[in-house]
């Protein structure tokens, strides 16, 4: 093993880790999340949602099996294991990372990786400890400082009300303007099109539409969504806060007034269901896994989904003309709705999958089918 | 969904029948105890009366209980059905019984009996196993839902399969139809290899698929759990450290898999939910794959709709109590209504998040096996297995190595010395079960691990990982000679307690390192100054919990496991819960030739009186084919190794009261005097009256205070020693030398041309390796003894008495309580002795004593300070729980027993061994002193002779309906065996012989028909006989006990193993079975099935 230099984890509490330094030696903060997945490392440290949080894996294997390739430009085919084109994660901790990989597809180990992305990452830490910590106290957030930082992986150019605290909590700042597109593009081709408003989107999200021969139009955050051609909208997942995304719950409500069918996915579905005249509000620690139970309401039919959340949609909130869709089967929270009438759905977890089991793919079919 | 309708609106209670899987066998083994016992709980707890059909006496799920009554009868259809008769059950469910009890449910199903008497399966339908089980239909049904498979052909015929492999091309995979374990599978490369293994394959299977063959492939499974409303989950899936090509149950198994992509995963798991949706599969199921290295290519190679070793490998691994929960479901609960019970609040629907990994790696006993092959191949081979839990690969493997070769000091012992390039290259190129270590020895030898995987296909990721291991043992030796122990870091110490080192294993490399011989005095010295110096800079391990969901949500998990990867233990663990005393009980390890699921019923028996007791149980073992290692049978678990040093740490976590060492047989007793050195207390015998007991001199100088009689022996350092006893003793002799290099351990001698040769295979005669000689008796009848004694009193002791004379292994024997043919003069010395050997030794536990007798004259073989093999069969024969009261005995209390008298049962009970010889082509079945056997079934029954008969049955010795081939052996066993062959004749079966049985038959006017011997050219040809099943028993008496000649007899009996036709190879066996036979011609049609009674 080559020597790494030390690295330390300080958490809000107080508290303090030492471990050692895997990627960039650059001081990161965030709020401390955990994922209980045990493969998809890529995706998730690529997924927008996770932008501004460090991401403690709690499978203590990562990097087993390398990081492929970064498409110079992203393609559909070509950016597997990827779902945007960096890292969004402030930084990473794991408890063994693999020095090699072998993996057919693999080109460079996860330290590699993070060294290119600039991103830092803590090794030789106890995630099992951590999430009891993480279970116990509601709000940790946790900044990584390197035994000799280089400077600093920090947002505060676009987040100035900030000040260079040393926690950053992305449920307090409008971060989904970090992480949405500048400018809208297209992608695929079909003879529907799909608006998709980017408040973080996956790749698979996009992915998944243009294999079902619709052609997508990626619309930043912010865009007019009254002056958009098409036939239906795919509000899209998300970091941060449901209330922190300035007037697009009012831009989303305007929406509702039409027929063009909705789906929601993750933040996108906090959107919808604010817009529709639901609260939303923060979870003691949310769901970060693979393995999510959710049953279709009114009947015995469950899924296992991948979700990726801090936030949820408050129960009993709902308007008349809304129903709970999806519920949580360990706790009961809501994990999808629909409009009564209208094709108005959103669900909490992710149908793309990426990483994760892919058995509510059928719902983005669904949609596709429905414009 | 509720309870099925069916079961719901019957107004009562539903009786439901739970098939067993019979005696253990490579193959089937102990993971089917876990998957019924489970199962017997799940119905029980759904207010079911339960039945369960098992011969298997020392299994847990045997145990008469209220609401479960237990048949001892073999799981085959015709059994089955009278049990129906006697039970008039509403439902049965098959899937918890291994290919068995499938194997019977198709028979039931198909010959009507469920119909005739309104049994419902529950679970999968019988349509979807049929086609699980049938590889063409399977394969149809694969092509029909898009699943790709490999090229394959189901043939019925030798000419059908050559047709095949001509389109396929070689090299192909033949596989047997209908057969667990890929027992008749293997690989052909030529037309020839493709011949034998067809022909051998068709002899007990009516179908063969002939395959392409994919080696170098990964081999991946999914455990698959399906509801009746269709929801479906993936468990967990297995990677296979072994590419594609060795039998998934002789494969280092890692769960979950390390090497491949979200991508690789979620497109399996997407298969597998596909391929149960698609089968209507309700319940348990495994699917097995073959994954391309280089690419997302795959197939699917096998599905299993039911529970198998996979599933239990797969429950214990990631907690997921899976049989508990199958059974909840064929009942027709769904998965969203059942509660996950490790943490009682989500919900069983959900997949297990895992944060650490786990190992699995079979024990193979192929030493244990006279010309056994060690060539692993889709035949499985290994006798047990054991299951490592750590953070890191490394920690886990270390782990694992110690745990099955049960062995402290793990990869240390193995491959210290250099070999030759070529050796290696040779031993590395062919899977064998040493092949794991010859790639250490590459790897210690610096080879770069791409030429190690260029001749393995080993995946790189798990080479690097050993490399990791190789380059720190490096570090370790060259800290150790250069620094103190004092000297060395906390960062140091905890660095290599996190790559897996033991500090045993840390002891060698110190020793190696200064010069110093690594004797085990060497090595325990050491360990314990290494133990002292890491404490000292607070280097130990912390306890984690294995809680399904990765910590997300607070666990009632009591299973948990040690790590030095973790900065602190599980909150709410250890000796915070210190309101009850407690005991650690040590399991039985891996299964082994000699230790199985009778040293677990012990342990799970003990850790449930404890609890009765209101004593808090803790059970260590690293066996996942065990119930002690189940969530519930005791009140915390640690899965974790069985060394000296593990058990410290928990005996100084939990602030053990005291440690259990005599209900796991060989292992943990070994264990026991070390930990009383330690300054563990021993609960029960103390560690002087072990260690009497245990060594050879000690013991007998004992036997000659009390003036017991004991065979003659000597401990012999040179070989003039041996010659001088010999001249005085006489022939035969027993010869026990202390290393061997190969093979069988101990060994008879008629004379000195083999003696000479048992000489010559041990390493020598010398001081440090004595060759223990001993008297041996012809003709002695063995007995045992099994019983509980409490201060050096005995409180009850039960007599067993021995079929066969002295010179067959006692776990090898069939048995027989209460004793049938001793004089009751022989009884009473007997039990006279075993008083005097308790007081003697100050017995105060479980314990067993093995006797010889002739006439009346009684000598003392041996005396066990702990449970015996033979202890759940007595229990239940007798109906007292000895592990019970044995228990009761070692925590201080004197148990409440039932004056027991054997006369006065209301039957008889026989125990026979069950064998593995099928699986290991090239083994004589010949039984002699060392053990063979690798199960046993008991039986009772109103008299000997049924009771006889159903055990025979039960280790699959049919009743001979058309012919009987005999090789009788000397001229005293055709005497002793003559008036039966006249008996049998009578009942019209056809005597076929070999010259001189034949010869001395016809002479005495039994009809008989003489047969060449094997390799002779004219007459008949008694591999013909048997190939052609012109015969269907097979008696084949040797000369002696000399087992490692080959003779034609030899022959015979191995003919007899490959084309599935019993044979049995002692006089008194048979003389007991044509006994029962000839005393119920009609035996099936008349026997009633009686139930087992409760313990008194």
């Amino acid at each position: 093993m080559t020597s790494r230099s030390k690295c330390t984890l300080k958490l809000s509490n107080g508290m303090e880790f030492s471990g050692e330094l895997i990627g960039a030696p650059l001081r990161a903060s965030g709020e401390l999340v955990f994922t209980t997945g045990m493969v998809g490392y890529s995706e998730a440290l690529t997924d927008p949602s996770y932008f501004g949080q460090i991401l403690l894996f709690t499978y203590p294997l990562i990097g087993n099996y390398g990081i492929p390739k970064l498409p110079e430009k992203m393609t559909i085919e070509t950016s597997t294991g990827f779902e945007s084109d960096r890292v969004h994660a402030s930084a990473v901790i794991v408890s063994v990372d693999s020095a090699e990989a072998f993996h057919w597809s693999s080109r460079q180990t996860l330290d590699e990786w993070l060294k290119d992305q600039n991103v830092p990452g803590i090794t030789g830490i106890d995630p099992r400890h951590l999430v009891h910590i993480i279970r116990e106290e509601k709000g940790i957030s946790g900044v990584v400082v390197p035994e000799a930082p280089v400077g600093e992986r920090s947002w505060h150019s676009l987040f100035p009300s900030d000040s260079p605290a040393v926690f950053f909590d992305p449920g307090t700042h409008e971060v989904v303007r970090a992480v949405s597109c500048k400018e809208s593009y297209r992608l695929g081709h079909g003879n529907k099109r799909v608006a998709v408003v980017d408040t973080g989107v996956k790749w698979n999200i996009l992915r998944q539409l243009v294999q079902n021969n619709i052609e997508v139009e990626v619309l930043p955050w912010d865009s007019d969504l009254t002056k958009v051609d098409c036939s239906g909208w795919l509000l899209s997942n998300g970091p941060g806060d449901p209330l922190k995304t300035g007037d697009l719950k009012t831009r989303v409500r305007h929406l509702l007034n039409g027929h063009h069918p909705i789906l929601g996915i993750c933040l996108g579905h906090q959107l919808l269901a604010l817009a529709a005249g639901a609260t939303t509000s923060r979870m003691a620690y949310g769901h970060r896994s693979h393995n999510q139970p959710v049953q279709l309401v009114g009947s015995r039919k469950g899924f296992i989904t991948s979700q990726n959340h801090g936030y949820m949609v408050d129960p009993g909130t709902l308007p008349a003309d809304w129903e709970p869709w999806f519920t949580n089967a360990n706790d009961q929270t809501i994990e999808g709705i629909r409009h009564k009438f209208k094709p108005f759905k959103s669900v909490q977890f992710h149908p793309e999958a990426a990483g994760g089991p892919r058995d509510t793919g059928w719902i983005i079919e669904q949609f596709v089918k429905e414009l | 969904m509720p309870l099925l309708p069916q079961l719901a609106n019957l107004g009562r209670k539903a009786k439901i029948v739970l098939l067993g899987s019979g005696g253990l066998t490579i193959g089937q083994a102990g993971e089917f105890d876990y998957s019924g016992t489970q199962a017997v709980k799940s119905l029980l707890e759904c207010g079911h009366e339960v039945i369960v059909i098992n011969p298997n006496i020392a299994t847990v799920q045997t145990n008469p209980q209220p609401g479960v009554k237990i048949y001892l009868y073999p799981v085959e259809p015709e059994w089955v059905e009278k049990v129906f008769e006697v039970e008039r059950p509403d439902a049965i469910v098959a899937g918890f019984g291994g290919q068995t009890a499938l194997n019977c449910l198709i028979a039931l199903h198909d010959g009507g009996a469920l119909k005739r008497f309104s049994v419902l399966n529950l679970g999968t339908p019988v349509e979807t196993l049929k086609m699980t089980e049938d590889r063409d239909l399977f394969a149809q049904k694969m092509r029909s839902i898009g699943m790709p498979i490999p090229d394959s052909f189901a043939c019925n015929t030798e000419d059908e399969a050559n047709n095949a492999a001509s389109k396929i091309g070689f090299p192909v995979i033949v596989r047997a139809a209908y057969a667990c374990g890929g027992l008749g599978s293997g690989f052909a490369s030529n037309q020839a290899e493709l011949s034998t293994l067809v022909r051998s394959a068709l002899a007990s299977s009516p179908q063969v698929l002939v395959e392409k063959s994919l080696r170098g492939w990964k081999e991946v499974e999914y455990e698959v759990m399906r509801d009746s409303q269709g929801n479906t989950i993936t468990i967990c899936n297995m990677e296979n450290f072994d590419p594609l090509g060795i039998h998934t149950g002789d494969s280092i198994v890692v769960c979950p898999s390390q090497s491949l992509s979200d991508d690789e995963y979620q497109m399996l798991r997407n298969a597998a939910i596909k391929i149960i949706d698609s089968c209507g599969v309700v319940g348990e199921c495994n699917v097995q794959y073959a994954l391309n290295p280089h690419n997302l290519q795959f197939v699917v190679i096998e599905v299993n709709a039911r529970l198998s070793r996979s599933s239990a490998l797969a429950s214990k691994a990631s907690g997921y109590p899976i049989a508990y929960i199958a059974a909840k479901v064929v009942q027709g609960f769904d998965l969203l209504e059942i509660k996950n019970p490790v943490t009682e609040v989500t919900c069983a629907y959900f997949e297990p998040a895992l944060d650490y990994v786990t190992i699995k790696v079979p024990r193979w006993d192929l030493g244990k096996f006279k010309g056994a092959s060690r060539l692993l191949g889709s035949t499985m081979k290994s006798v047990g297995e054991i299951m490592s839990i750590g953070r890191s690969f490394p920690e886990a493997i270390q782990k694992a190595i110690r745990m099955v070769t049960e062995n402290d000091a793990g990869l240390a012992a193995f491959e210290r010395s250099t070999r030759s390039e070529k050796d290696l290259e040779a031993t590395l190129s062919e899977p064998t079960d040493m092949r794991f270590y010859a790639v250490i020895a590459a790897l210690r030898q610096s080879w770069d691990f791409e030429r190690i995987h260029a001749l393995t296909n080993i995946d790189k990721w798990f080479l690097a990982k050993l490399q990791e291991i190789i380059r720190c043992e490096r570090e370790i030796k060259e800290t150790l000679s250069s620094k103190d122990l004092s000297q060395v870091t906390a960062a140091e110490w905890r660095s290599w307690k996190q790559l897996g080192f033991s500090d045993a294993q840390m002891a060698c490399y110190l020793l190696e390192g200064k010069g110093i011989p690594s004797t085990q005095a060497n090595i325990s010295h050491e360990s314990a100054r290494i133990r002292a110096a890491r404490k000292t800079q607070h280097v130990t391990p912390v306890v984690k919990k294995i809680d399904t969901t990765a910590a997300e949500y607070p666990a009632k998990s009591n299973y948990l496991y040690m790590t030095y990867h973790g900065l602190s233990s599980d909150p709410g663990l250890g000796s915070l819960l210190q309101h009850k005393r407690s005991a650690l009980v040590l399991g039985s390890g891996s299964y082994r030739i000699g230790t199985s699921v009778e040293f677990d019923w012990c342990a799970v028996s003990c850790s449930r009186k404890l609890q009765e007791e209101s004593w808090r149980s803790v059970i260590v073992n690293c066996n996942p084919e065990t119930v002690s290692t189940d969530y519930n049978s005791s009140d915390s678990l640690y899965f974790d190794e069985m060394s000296l040093e593990r058990v410290l740490d928990i005996c100084e976590f939990e602030k053990i009261d005291g440690v259990i060492a005599s209900m796991g047989g060989q292992l943990p007793n070994r264990l026991a005097l070390p930990l009383a050195k330690a300054g563990i207390r021993l609960l029960g015998h103390d560690a002087e009256t072990i260690d009497t007991a245990e060594d050879r001199s000690k013991f007998s100088a004992l036997l000659d205070q009390l003036g017991i009689d004991q065979p003659r022996w000597i401990a012999a350092k040179t070989k003039a020693e041996i010659d001088a006893f010999v001249a005085r003793i006489d022939f035969p002799v027993l010869v026990r030398p202390s290393y061997v290099l190969s093979g069988a351990a101990m060994n008879v001698a008629y004379d000195r041309l083999s003696l000479d040769r048992y000489l010559s295979m041990a390493e020598s005669v010398s001081p440090d390796h004595p060759v223990v000689v001993s008297e041996f008796l012809l003709g002695a009848r063995e007995i045992e003894l099994d019983g509980v004694a409490q201060n050096g009193d005995i409180l009850t002791a039960i007599v067993s008495e021995h079929i066969e004379n002295a010179g067959v292994h006692s776990g090898d024997a069939t048995m027989v309580v209460p004793a049938q043919k001793l004089y009751v003069e022989t009884v009473r010395r007997i039990r006279s002795a075993a008083h005097s050997i308790a007081k003697g030794l100050r017995l105060n536990g479980p314990f067993n004593i093995q006797f010889l007798a002739r006439s009346n004259h009684i000598q003392v073989i041996e005396c066990n300070a702990r449970a015996a093999r033979s202890f759940p069969f007595v229990s239940k024969v007798v109906g007292l729980n000895l592990a019970d009261a044995a228990t009761s005995v070692m925590i201080g209390k004197t148990p409440r027993l039932a004056r027991l008298s054997e006369d006065d049962l209301p039957h008889v009970g026989v125990k026979a061994a069950l064998f593995s010889f099928t699986r290991l082509a090239d083994v004589d079945p010949l039984l002699g002193v060392e053990m063979a056997s690798t199960g046993e079934v008991g039986c009772i029954a109103e008299d000997f002779e049924s009771a006889y008969m159903l055990a025979m049955e039960s280790s699959k010795v049919y009743r001979p309906k058309k012919g009987i081939l005999i090789s009788a052996g000397a001229e005293s066993e055709k005497l002793k065996f003559l008036p039966w062959a006249k008996k049998l004749t009578d009942m019209g079966l056809c005597l076929y012989a070999t010259e001189g049985t034949a010869k001395f038959l016809i002479e005495h006017g039994v009809t008989a028909q003489a047969v060449a011997w094997p390799g002779e050219t004219s007459g008949i040809d008694p591999i013909e006989l048997i190939r052609s099943k012109t015969v269907d028993l097979v008696i084949n008496i040797p000369k002696n006990l000399q087992r490692d000649e080959l003779t034609r007899g030899a022959m015979m009996r191995q003919a007899a193993t490959r084309f599935g036709c019993p044979v049995v190879t002692n006089m008194e066996k048979m003389i007991a079975y044509a006994q029962a036979i000839t005393y119920y011609p009609d035996f099936a049609s008349t026997h009633k099935p009686k139930a087992l009674p409760p313990y008194r």
